[in-house]
Parts: C-alpha cells; sequence; structure tokens
C-alpha cells in the first residue's frame, strides 16, 4: 500500500502541487467568506478525487500485466471519486454520474473476467528438427504421443493436445465418446476391414461417390493397412467413415482436414511418428519407417510434403519449453512440472503423481540411501539429475519412467539452474522462498 | 398558377442538381469498378529482404516472363500467380519496429477505437433513414415534426464523431505502418484496388452526409423532403459498402481465399474479398452496428435527460432514449442468430477454428458474452418496466414485474452455466474431468438454449405490456384476444423449457437440433404476438396519456448500462474473432512471428476491453459536452417555444 501511494504521488504530484496552491489561493485571495469557503471547499474534495485517481492508476500501472486480479478495484474507485465529484460540481454532474457508472459497470466485468480461470494460449509450436529416419520404433512413438497429445505419458490425460490436434475430435481410448471422428483404437485392426467396405472401392478409386476420389490423379486407393491409414490423413475426404461425413453431405465430404497441409502441416517423418504410435501404444509391431514414409508418398505428391526445417522462420523461438528468462513459477508451469509435483510457494502445483519436491529435507537423505546409484555430491547436483536423467533414483512408491526424460533438452541452462536454486530452499514443514 | 409551376421547377431542377452532385460523388467509384470486376492488377508486393524470389518472376529462355499458375486455398480453382508469397517474418524490429510496448495492444487500441467510432457513424444514418421516414409517412403533423427533429439531432451528433472516426483512421494506418509493416504490406499488395475504393467511397460518404445535413431545412417539404430521404439512403449504401469492404480484410485474414498455399495473389480480386466468412461477418456486423448506435444515442439521451433543466427538455430526451433503446434491442435480438450463422460458417471452414472458439481457449470468453447478453436483456427489461411507471393505467401491470424477474433471473442462470471447461492439467485433474461434477450435468446446449429463449420470450411479454400500458383495448373480440395470447405465451414457454428438459434425454447431437424448435417458438411469439397486440390495440382506449419525462431516474442508468454492455461486448467478440487466428496474421497463410503470438489470460483481455470501452465513452461524453456547449450560444428567441411544435433542445436548426 505504500509502494502504491508512493508512485501515486510520484506520478501526480505536479498536479497535487497544482491543486494545493489553488487551495492556497482560494484561501487567501477570495475576500466574501461564503465564496471562499465553497471554493476552498471544492477545491478540497478535488484534491482527495485527485489523490484517489492517482492511485487508480497506480494500481493499473504497476498490475497491467501482472496477474493482479486487483485491477477492478481502480475503476471501483474511480467510480466512487466520480460520484463524489457530481456532488459538489452541480454543472457537471450528469457527466461525472455518468462516467462514473460507466466505470462501475467496466470494473464489474474486468472483476468478472480476472475471476474466471486463467487460460492463456502459448507460443506457436515450436519447430523442432527431428532424424525421425534415425529413431527406434520406440522413439518414433515417444515422438507421435507428443504429436498427437503434446507430450510423453500424455495420451491418458484428458484434453491434452499436441501440434496435430487429433484429440480436438477423435477419440483414442477404448470405448470413449467420440461424437465427431471415428475413435481411434484398434485402427490398425480396424483398417484391414475398411478396405474390404464396398463403400471404400479398393482398387477402383472411380467409382467412388466422395467429394475425391483419389488423393491426387494416378494416386489409386490404399491396399495395405498402413496405406490405408496415410490415405486417410493425407485425402480425408477419399473415404467417409459412415456417420462422420460433413454435416449435409451424405457422408461423401470429411470436415477432417489434409494433415500435410496448414494448419496442421506435419511433415512425412512426423506422420510416420504418430502411425508408429497407433501400433505400438496397442502392442503390435509397427511397420518400418521407410515402409511408413513409402505409403505417404503415395498419396501426397512431392510438391505438396511440407519440409521440415526450410520453413522455420529465424528466431521465432526454439524447441525450448523456458529458456531462463522467465520467474521460476512459469518455468514449473511451462515444463508442466506442476501437474505431477506439489511444490511449495508454486501456484498450481499440487500433483501427486510425482513425489512432493521439497528438496532441501529429501535430496541429503536420498543421497545416503543404499539405492541410490547417481553420481550426484550436492543438493544441487541431485536436483539437477533428477530432472535431466529421472531414473538415476526413483523415489520408493513412485514409479519408474512417468516422467520424461527430455528436460535436458527441453530446458535452457538458465531455465534449469533457476529451478534447482528454487528447489534445493525448499525444506519440509518451513515456509517456502519468497518468488 | 404559374407561381405553382415556378415552384414545380424550382423542385425540379434542385432534383437534378443533387442527382448530379451525388453522381459526381459516386463517379470515381464507378469509374474504379472496372478494374475490380476484372479482378485488378496489383503488383506483386515488394519481397522482404530474406523473402525467397517468387517463382513466377524467373524469366523462361527467350526472354518472356514464365507464367506460372497456383491453385487457389479456398476457391481451389487455377489462377495466374500474380504476387509474391506472403513474407516469412521473424522476431526483429526489421518485420516488427517496436516501442518499449507490446506493439499488439497499441494496435487492438487503435483498432478498437477506429471500430467503434465507425460502427456508430455508420448506424446512425440508418436510424435517420428510419426515423425521417417514418416522419414523412406519419399522419400526425406534430408527431410528423418530432419524429423529423429526433432524426436531425442523430445525425448532428454522428456528424461530430465522423470526424474522430476519420483521425482514428488515419492513426490506426500509421500504427499498422509502423509496427507491423511487413504485414500491412503484404495485405495491401492483395487489397490495393479495394483499399482506393475504400478511400473513394470515403469521400462520398462525406460529400453525402455534409449535403444530407446542411439541407436539412432546404429540403424539408414534397418532393424534396424526399429526395432528402433518399439521400440517405445513398448514404447508407456507401456506408454499408464501406464496411463491407473492411470486413473482407478481417474476412481475408480469418479464412483466406484468393491467394495459393504460399500467399500468392492469383489475380481474382473478388475470391479475396468473397472470403467463407465474409457474409455471415457482414450481417453480423451490420446487426452489431445497429444495436452499438442504438446503444450510444440512448446513452446520450440518457446524458440530456439527467442534465436536462427544464420539463419539455426531459420530455423529449426520454423520447429519444426509450426510441434509441427499442432500435437498438430491435436489432439485438436477431443478433444472436446472426451469431449462430458466423459459428455455423465457421465449424464449416475449419473445424478447429470453431472448437477453439467454442470448446477450447477461447471458451471462457463465450462464457462472459453469455452473461453480457443476459445483463443486455435484463437492463432492456428493467428499462421497460420503469418506463411503464410514466403511463397511467399501467399499474395492473407492475404488480407482476416480481415473476418476470424471477422467470428471467432463472433463465439467465441456467444461461450462464458451463458444461465442457477448458482447464490446465493441474484444475483437470482437481476437478476429475472437464465437466464439473455438479453444474457439469446441467449446462447442456438444450437447457441453455431454453434459458435464453425463455429470456427473450419474457423481453417480448415485456414489451407488449408497455405497449399496453395505458391502453384497454376495445376491439369487439379484445376478450377472445387476450385468452388466445396468454394461452400463445403459456404453451411458448412450456415448449420451450420442455425441450430444455427433453434434451438431458436424448444424445448430444441429437439434442442440438431442438435449438431450432426453441427458436421457432421465441420468434413465433415475438412476431405473432407483437402483431396481434397491435391489431388488437387498434382505437384502443387510453387510460392516460404517456407522461414523458415522468419517468424514474434509474430507467436512464439502465440505458447507460445498456451502452456500456454493448460497448463491451463488441470489443469482447471483436477480440475473440481476432485472437482465434492464434499464431497467424493471415490463417494458415501468413505466420505471426513477433513476441506478441500468444493469446493473452482472460483477465488481461477484459482489462483491455474495459479500458477500450472506457476511453470511448469518456471522449464521445466529451463531444456530447461539447455538443451542449454549443447549444448554449443560440439565441435565445429561438428557444421560444412554439404551441404545438416539437421541443428543440439541440439548438435548432
Amino acid at each position: 500500500m505504500a509502494d502504491l501511494l508512493l508512485t501515486a504521488l510520484g506520478m501526480g504530484w505536479p498536479v497535487l502541487l497544482f491543486l494545493v496552491c489553488l487551495l492556497g489561493y482560494f484561501w487567501f485571495g477570495i475576500p466574501e467568506p461564503e465564496k471562499k469557503r465553497r471554493a476552498v471547499f471544492k477545491t478540497f474534495i478535488g484534491i482527495i478525487a485527485a489523490v484517489m485517481a492517482f492511485i487508480a492508476i497506480a494500481n493499473y500501472k504497476v498490475n497491467f500485466f501482472g496477474e493482479s486480479r486487483l485491477l477492478p478495484v481502480s475503476l471501483v474507485m474511480i467510480t466512487a471519486l466520480a460520484f463524489m465529484m457530481g456532488l459538489y460540481f452541480s454543472n457537471v454532474s450528469a457527466l461525472l454520474k455518468i462516467g462514473g457508472f460507466m466505470f462501475l459497470v467496466a470494473a464489474g466485468l474486468s472483476g468478472y473476467g480476472n475471476w474466471l480461470p486463467q487460460v492463456e494460449g502459448g507460443f506457436p509450436p515450436p519447430e523442432v528438427k527431428l532424424q525421425f529416419d534415425a529413431m527406434t520404433k520406440e522413439q518414433l512413438a515417444d515422438e507421435g504421443e507428443k504429436i498427437i497429445f503434446g507430450g510423453i505419458g500424455q495420451s491418458k490425460v484428458q484434453g491434452a493436445i499436441g501440434k496435430g490436434q487429433c484429440p480436438l475430435c477423435h477419440g483414442f481410448n477404448e470405448g470413449f465418446l467420440s461424437e465427431r471422428a471415428p475413435n481411434l483404437f484398434g485402427i490398425p485392426e480396424r483398417s484391414k476391414q475398411r478396405l474390404e467396405d464396398p463403400r471404400y472401392h479398393k482398387g477402383k478409386p472411380g467409382d467412388r461417390d466422395t467429394v475425391e476420389k483419389e488423393s491426387f490423379a494416378g494416386a489409386g486407393t490404399a491396399q495395405t493397412v498402413q496405406e490405408y491409414i496415410s490415405e486417410s490423413h493425407a485425402c480425408p475426404s477419399c473415404y467417409v467413415v459412415e456417420g462422420f461425413g460433413l454435416k449435409g453431405s451424405n457422408d461423401k465430404e470429411s470436415q477432417m482436414p489434409k494433415i500435410h497441409k496448414p494448419p496442421i502441416s506435419l511433415t512425412l517423418g512426423e506422420l510416420a511418428a504418430v502411425d508408429t504410435w497407433l501400433y505400438v501404444r496397442e502392442g503390435k509391431e509397427p511397420p518400418s519407417y521407410d515402409e511408413i514414409v513409402k505409403a505417404y508418398e503415395k498419396f501426397i505428391p512431392e510438391a505438396e510434403r511440407p519440409k521440415p526445417q526450410e520453413d522455420k522462420p529465424a528466431g521465432a523461438g526454439g524447441a525450448l519449453m523456458a529458456d531462463g528468462s522467465e520467474p521460476v513459477a512459469e518455468i514449473f508451469a511451462k515444463a508442466q512440472c506442476v501437474t505431477c509435483h506439489t511444490i511449495p510457494g508454486i501456484p498450481g502445483a499440487a500433483g501427486t503423481i510425482g513425489p512432493k519436491l521439497v528438496e532441501k529435507t529429501n535430496a541429503p537423505a536420498r543421497l545416503r540411501d543404499p539405492a541410490y546409484k547417481g553420481t550426484a555430491k550436492s543438493v544441487r547436483e541431485y536436483i539437477t539429475e533428477s530432472v535431466i536423467a529421472p531414473s538415476a533414483f526413483v523415489v520408493k512408491g513412485f514409479p519408474d519412467n512417468t516422467m520424461p526424460k527430455v528436460f535436458g533438452q527441453k530446458l535452457s541452462a538458465g531455465a534449469l539452474n533457476k529451478i534447482v536454486d528454487y528447489l534445493s530452499q525448499l525444506e519440509e514443514g518451513k515456509a517456502p522462498p519468497k518468488i | 398558377m404559374g407561381r405553382v409551376s415556378r415552384i414545380n421547377r424550382k423542385k425540379v431542377w434542385s432534383a437534378v442538381a443533387l442527382v448530379a452532385i451525388v453522381g459526381l460523388l459516386l463517379l470515381p467509384v464507378l469509374v474504379s469498378l472496372p478494374a475490380l470486376a476484372g479482378g485488378g492488377a496489383p503488383e506483386a508486393a515488394a519481397p522482404p529482404p530474406d523473402a525467397a524470389k517468387p517463382p513466377d518472376a524467373a524469366a523462361g529462355k527467350d526472354g518472356a516472363p514464365k507464367v506460372e499458375k497456383a491453385r487457389d486455398v479456398f476457391y481451389k480453382t487455377e489462377g495466374i500467380v500474380s504476387g509474391a508469397p506472403a513474407p516469412k517474418t521473424a522476431d526483429n524490429t526489421q518485420f516488427y519496429p517496436r516501442y518499449n510496448f507490446e506493439s499488439r495492444v497499441l494496435l487492438w487500441f487503435a483498432n478498437q477505437q477506429h471500430l467503434y467510432y465507425g460502427s456508430f457513424v455508420l448506424a446512425v444514418p440508418i436510424f435517420c433513414m428510419i426515423i425521417e421516414f417514418m416522419g414523412i409517412v406519419s399522419k400526425d403533423k406534430a408527431m410528423a415534426k418530432k419524429y423529423d427533429q429526433l432524426a436531425y439531432d442523430f445525425i448532428k451528433i454522428s456528424l461530430t464523431a465522423y470526424s474522430l472516426t476519420a483521425i482514428l483512421g488515419g492513426i490506426l494506418i500509421f500504427t499498422f505502418l509502423t509496427l507491423y509493416p511487413a504485414f500491412f504490406g503484404y495485405l495491401s499488395s492483395i487489397f490495393r484496388p479495394v483499399m482506393h475504393i475504400y478511400a473513394l467511397l470515403f469521400v462520398a460518404e462525406s460529400g453525402t452526409i455534409y449535403i444530407y445535413y446542411y439541407g436539412w431545412d432546404k429540403m424539408k417539404e414534397g418532393l424534396l423532403k424526399w429526395i432528402h430521404v433518399s439521400m440517405s439512403v445513398v448514404l447508407n449504401v456507401i456506408g454499408t459498402t464501406l464496411m463491407m469492404l473492411a470486413n473482407s480484410w478481417i474476412g481475408f485474414m480469418m479464412s483466406p481465399a484468393g491467394v495459393d498455399e504460399q500467399g500468392r495473389y492469383l489475380g481474382n480480386i473478388w475470391h479475396a474479398i468473397h472470403t467463407a466468412l465474409w457474409n455471415p461477418l457482414n450481417v453480423h456486423r451490420i446487426l452489431g452496428n445497429m444495436a452499438f448506435g442504438g446503444g450510444v444515442v440512448a446513452a446520450y439521451a440518457a446524458y440530456r435527460f439527467l442534465s436536462a433543466k427544464t420539463e419539455e427538455e426531459r420530455a423529449h430526451y426520454d423520447w429519444m432514449g426509450y426510441i434509441a433503446m427499442a432500435i437498438g434491442v430491435a436489432f439485438l435480438i436477431p443478433l444472436p442468430f446472426a451469431g449462430y450463422w458466423l459459428m455455423r460458417e465457421v465449424y464449416a471452414y475449419r473445424q478447429q477454428m470453431g472448437i477453439t472458439l467454442m470448446g477450447g481457449l477461447l471458451a471462457w470468453l463465450f462464457i462472459i458474452q453469455a452473461t453480457m447478453i443476459g445483463i443486455l436483456f435484463l437492463s432492456s427489461n428493467y428499462y421497460l418496466w420503469q418506463a411503464l411507471g410514466r403511463m397511467r393505467g399501467a399499474e395492473k401491470y407492475q404488480r407482476y414485474i416480481k415473476y418476470l424477474v424471477f422467470v428471467l433471473v432463472v433463465g439467465f442462470l441456467i444461461f450462464i452455466t458451463p458444461h465442457t471447461i477448458v482447464m490446465t492439467p493441474a484444475e483437470l485433474k482437481a476437478m476429475g474431468g472437464q465437466q464439473h461434477p455438479v453444474l457439469g450435468n446441467y449446462g447442456v446446449m438444450s437447457a441453455k438454449n431454453g434459458g435464453i429463449n425463455v429470456i427473450i420470450t419474457t423481453t417480448v411479454l415485456s414489451f407488449i405490456w408497455y405497449q399496453r400500458g395505458n391502453k384497454i383495448p376495445t376491439v369487439s373480440w379484445a376478450k377472445f384476444g387476450n385468452i388466445f395470447m396468454g394461452c400463445f405465451f403459456g404453451l411458448a414457454y412450456a415448449n420451450i423449457v420442455w425441450l430444455a428438459i427433453y434434451g438431458y434425454y436424448i444424445p448430444a447431437n441429437v439434442r442440438v437440433g431442438l435449438s431450432v424448435p426453441q427458436v421457432a417458438t421465441t420468434l413465433s411469439c415475438l412476431f405473432f404476438m407483437t402483431a396481434l397486440n397491435l391489431v388488437m390495440l387498434k382505437g384502443a382506449k387510453e387510460s392516460g396519456p404517456i407522461e414523458w419525462g415522468k419517468i424514474s431516474v434509474r430507467s436512464q442508468y439502465a440505458l447507460i448500462m445498456l451502452a456500456t454492455a454493448f460497448t463491451w461486448m463488441m470489443g469482447l467478440m471483436g477480440y475473440i474473432r481476432s485472437s482465434v487466428r492464434l499464431f497467424w496474421h493471415v490463417n494458415e497463410i501468413m505466420r505471426d512471428n513477433s513476441p506478441w503470438a500468444y493469446t493473452h489470460t482472460t483477465g488481461f483481455a477484459a482489462n483491455m476491453i474495459s479500458f477500450n470501452v472506457l476511453f470511448f465513452w469518456v471522449t464521445i461524453l466529451f463531444v456530447f459536452w461539447l455538443g451542449t456547449l454549443g447549444a448554449k450560444k443560440v439565441p435565445v428567441e429561438a428557444k421560444v417555444a412554439v404551441p404545438g411544435r416539437a421541443p428543440q433542445p439541440v439548438g435548432g436548426h
């Protein structure tokens, strides 16, 4: 409050000085007592109103970009001062009252907007150069899960979504309601039936009654399961599963975008990763990377294949979740630590999937634990190791391989340092450090 | 006889001169039309330093330029590539020059202020046209004069705002040019001919509005009055065209067409204008502008009412506020339906875009919108109930108001109950799913539609009571008519509520279809019952006059609430429409690589909208105040009331 007052005075002192001088002038300059009394009183009201106005502005200025939910208080103060002034300045009282009332309405609406849960859209998905062709099937499947759901292990999290945006319409788990597009559980098996569906017209694209008969002239129809999946991605309208067509199209046109085209624009490598995940998560043997890519090449002409890196504009962010310039709470949020861990002092960090991170207490005990096989010697080293190599020591009662092992690549050294700094100060039973 | 023919000749010449002036004003537009129809020939945008050279610039072996064809991203037609690809920007000051402040917020501010003023000055001439016409056809001379005075008052307010609109337009262009040069360069490379026509139309609009305003007294009788009112039609045609051209730019940004996948212009400007969302945007904006314009004029009337010194002034501005509110609400009622159409087209264009709006990142903003719609209807009803107070004989309805309040509040609470909620993973976990364990069961679409339809039907009922306030129907079938009307409303409520409940027992995709019979029920009440009421009130006995000016002061705050809420909602919906592009300047064509390519939190957006709303109102209240200063200079004799003459509080003309 004192800070706010100082900021307000710092901002409004010339106006206040002017009003005080005016007050002095009226006090000493007006001879008639009645006139003097009125003028002095009105100026005094003006000074109070000006102080309130500057406090309100200072509050707005200081908190405008912050997450303070007190901003609407400024507007209410302005309303109060407008009505107060309206009482004493009768010639413009209608204006002041209307203005004040409008401030009140705006304050209410702003307050409502701030009271609702705050959802912020992140930056555009980073375009990361990945060597899909050099990955193992498991790595490819992990990348596929990230593309679909935004992270490893996210396929079970309701609402998780990645660059591919698939879960916006498709269900992925057995028995899940999937109203907008078919549930993709069991797709490798079901594709065989689809290929035999008379509506698919295997080998006879010309017989199809859909808006697009082939992905491009001469592409033909799919012959294998993988080709069916590839064709569905490259040309969703070539065959539409019954009941899922664009409204009014009688299942002749799909509402799904071509996945290799904007806005999704998955590269062939990314598509291979997505498809690999579809097999691997059901415990099925996926086709090789080359086989998948070949299947896509059948349905996506050379000119339409998104280029992995050339399009990436310089300086458009990188693959990092956090670059270290953010406050520590934001780094925890961006790296999604808050989802699984309870971290005292960090807003929203109440997860129970992973252990509670009071590392000043925990780390020394863990380092002494006979089961500890890592290389860390100090608390800071232990925390760093746990972030970038979570399997080095798995806390009892928590399963291994739940925490992603990508934070070494996803966090800058600065960001990691901030995390370690903060966690190393957390002690069980004591108040967390100020952030 | 000779005198009459001389007058007639004068009139004919006046008409000819007027047509000639309007024709000259529109000539530049007509001249430009062939260029528009021919697809224009915008030159390729100067490629940014690091942009790839367009392939079509390559010369063939014989030195002749090689023609490259490409496919339109939306129309799928082939066209000759005649522009450079959309620039690929990067986060640096070359593409995004900046002050030490968020450029996007500056642009947001400049854009919103221009839009507020622009909407107002485009909406008011439509009111004037309607009201002036009502004055001409009115058989009651005193009433005709009153309408004419009102129309004149309206245009006078808009004229002051007109110059501010132009100034703000200039500020907006400078903001674009200085902060987003690459993006603006690209947009203007495609829309160059449209932008020129836009500028010329602005000149035509200015010329017409000045003739319309300053010619008011000279053209007040006979044929000239008809010419005057038809000028308002011309004015509105120009204004609406202006708005539609500006809409084509935002339509292009949301759902581009006329370019290929790289953003290269394909030579057909009509394709670039007539994008998937252009027409829904046009309709939505016209209706929105009208509702907003009504709100602003109502606030002006409320201001003049509250600061009125005489009974006569109070009576005039009470009436003005009522008319403005009625026009605003009349256009507010179809607005949700235009909104449905726009959303349907958004879903048809890109399903992801629709989901981002209604069930994704921006869904909370739609909860705010629902609240705002509720506030608007509650305020309108409150005003109408207060207005009953200035009629003798309306007491019989006032005792039922408490039941209407109950119905409205229940409808409102159901309407704002969310169903699927967008949350962070932590919030999801805490709540145990995307739907609230209790509320999630209730907030389904058919029930929410039921809520809003009950609200609208109740507003119609309030309006019918208002119309009947001081009248007693004298038609022979009055009793039967009343019973029929009561049954009709009763059945309408029953049908809407029953469908809302029935929605819980059927699957979601079937449930969506229930909105059609619900809306049809509401519209039936709106059209049939209002019409029936008017027929019943023909020759009705008055239980007392409407005592204009005797309305409560609180009612004027309801008008101000209405105006502020309209303005806020307009800011909110504009923000939603713009931010749905996420990190694209032009959806899927030109990526936003500025440091502000993320979407703000709901709270930040709400604060920003409030700031814009308050800035607009502070400036326009200042304009209103300036208007009253001008009125004070009018000579005393002009203010002398003539018996039977309409009051002239704005200083006469």
